[in-house]
């Protein structure tokens, strides 16, 4: 199963990452357009900041996801096929108990839409739009990871 | 092979099934359920009322999940007691059914206080699918309807009410509305948005009869006001359904008491959810915390313990999340320090009126112990992890309520070390 990884030391935090996010949520697919959208397409995704170094954080589809347990309308269930948590749209009420307990703070509300925006890998393309705008490489994608540690 | 009967088919009752059925494919399961539904969103049946989702959405599970998982169901049955020492349940009608390992996951009932006209027709609960049906059926001839109870559930109901055409009031013991999960400040934000939006709320005030001969007229308060109204809802909290084991030798105070495997005094029995007495990590003791959220991780951890694990729970932390209108609002762990325990207690605080945010944290000797977000809750799970995880935030308190507070501030403080930042000159791929 493949997994988002960063690279701290390329990370400039130029934010490219969450342009592309917001642009391949959107309904016409491009920046332009974009922002002319009735409601907003948000990044699933934010470069944070510390002492002097970026991060970007995003869903982690957890394994054991706190989010699934707490949606009271089976909205987010986990794809244990694919290893992702998956939204549906139609069933969600927009009660924010994903928000409540999500331990990373990977997901955020849009008040407007009433839809808790969190990452889901590009699912439905080659490859998760971050990964393509990143300028230095800083994002990985890959199978899942064994760390070697000198 | 084992036989696992589990009395309850909500939250917790299907985590668990799923829970059992995850270590073990084979021993029976049977699910008992007092209703005659397919598992459903218990939570949403206010969203039904209000008419924004159609029934089928609201079903918890696909119709096959009992057939692909192998478990018995049976709907309509209502268990009348549990023998501990025969290892049986016993239903109404008094047939048997026994049990190597029990679960129960009854869940609560609203409490309906004792005043006069209380069983008159047109006076509901609401709490299941049936409720909210048969007061959606009454709408077409109801232009006002009275909540009793300004908790989670009476605003919820009111606000669908509201959404469908219905004048409403909302008549609150308490001097403020959501008394057991806002502080006063939060409380009047929500109550603010609640007002604009046409729902009258009045607060300080007890109903003291509802009246009316055959269909209701009117409900009569402490103050002597009277107030017209053709339909009551009565949402003024719930009691977990213990009756079933009172007889049984378990322990129970207000909740079926349970350790942190989730198992009762008797070592075949577990119980999990609304009807569950279990240690709450901010108040120090056990407690019941009846959300749905708790529920399945409860259901889940007894339904694992039951197959054979030894999984252990950190315990609850009491919560809510609700939203008005586009204000939404979130409650975590302790929301409210009395007047004479101030000095023990630390409450960072930021508000913003006109915006209306509010954010309020509860810190005891740099240990969070609890927060109230309205307006800006997105900071809410980061916050729920500091608290389970006791972590001491004497380094970063002066972040915690800014703007750009987030998971980095607190990565190097949990107990979790994640692998997906690498320092390259640290690591190789």
């Amino acid at each position: 199963m493949k997994q988002l990884y960063y690279d701290i030391e390329k990370c400039l935090g130029c934010k490219s990452c969450e342009f592309a996010c917001a642009v391949a949520h959107s309904k016409s697919q491009d920046l332009f357009g974009m922002i002319f959208e009735e409601s907003l397409s948000l990044p699933r995704k934010k470069v944070l900041s510390s002492k002097g170094k970026n991060y970007p954080v995003s869903c982690r589809h957890c394994k054991e996801p706190k989010c699934v347990e707490a949606c009271m309308a089976a909205a987010l269930v986990y794809d244990s096929q694919n290893g992702m948590v998956l939204h549906d749209e139609r069933r969600c009420v927009g009660c924010w108990n994903c928000v409540m307990v999500c331990p990373y703070g990977a997901i955020r509300p849009d008040l407007k839409t009433k839809i808790p925006i969190r990452c889901d890998r590009c699912k439905d393309k080659s490859e998760p739009a971050c990964v393509k705008a990143c300028p230095t490489g800083a994002i990985i994608w890959q199978e899942e990871l064994i760390l070697y540690t000198k | 092979m084992k036989q696992f009967v589990i009395i309850g088919n909500s939250a917790a009752g299907i985590a668990a099934t799923e829970a059992i059925r995850q270590r073990d494919k084979t021993s029976k399961i049977i699910v008992i359920s007092d209703e005659d539904y397919y598992a459903y969103c218990r939570c949403l049946i206010s969203y039904y009322l209000a008419g924004e989702l159609k029934e089928e959405m609201i079903l918890y599970r696909s119709k096959d999940f009992y057939e692909n998982n192998n478990i018995e169901l049976y709907l309509n049955r209502r268990v009348l007691r549990v023998d501990a020492k025969k290892n049986h349940i016993v239903f109404e009608d008094k047939s048997k059914l026994g049990f190597d390992v029990l679960l129960v996951a009854t869940g609560a009932r609203p409490k309906f206080p004792e005043i006069k006209g209380i069983k008159k027709n047109g006076v509901f609960g609401f709490r299941t699918i049936k409720d909210a049906k048969q007061l959606s059926g009454l709408l077409p001839v109801t232009k006002t309807a009275c909540v009793l109870g300004g908790g989670l559930v009476g605003l919820k109901v009111a606000d669908a009410l509201r959404k469908r055409n219905t004048e409403v009031k909302v008549i609150v013991k308490s001097k403020q509305i959501l008394s057991q999960m806002l502080d006063i400040e939060a409380a009047h934000l929500l109550q603010e948005r609640l007002e604009s939006n046409g729902i009258d709320v009045i607060l300080g005030q007890d109903v003291t009869e509802i009246i009316g001969n055959g269909d209701i007229k009117a409900v009569k308060l402490d103050s002597g006001k009277i107030f017209g109204c053709s339909m009551v809802v009565v949402a003024k909290g719930v009691s977990p359904n213990i009756e079933i084991i009172k007889e049984a030798g378990l322990k129970f105070n207000e909740g079926i008491l349970c350790d942190n495997f989730m198992q009762t005094t008797v070592p075949s029995i577990y119980a999990a959810g609304d009807v569950c007495e279990s240690f709450d990590i901010t108040l120090g003791k056990t407690t019941v915390n009846a959300i749905w959220p708790i529920a399945v991780e409860q259901g889940r951890i007894a339904g694992l313990n039951m197959a054979g694990d030894k999984l252990e729970y950190v315990g609850s932390v009491g919560m809510n999340s609700i939203e008005f209108f586009g204000l939404p609002a979130i409650s975590l762990g302790v929301y409210k320090v009395k007047e004479e325990e101030r000095k023990a207690f630390e409450e960072l605080v930021y508000l913003d009126r006109k915006a209306k945010v509010y954010k309020k944290l509860v810190l005891k000797d740099d240990i969070l112990l609890g927060a109230v977000l309205v307006g800006d809750i997105k900071n809410s799970g980061l916050y729920l992890r500091i608290i389970k995880e006791r972590i001491k935030v004497s380094d970063f308190k002066h972040k915690l309520l800014r703007e750009n507070f987030g998971y980095l501030d607190i990565m190097h403080h949990l107990k979790e070390k994640e692998n997906l930042y690498i320092h390259r000159s640290k690591a190789y791929v």
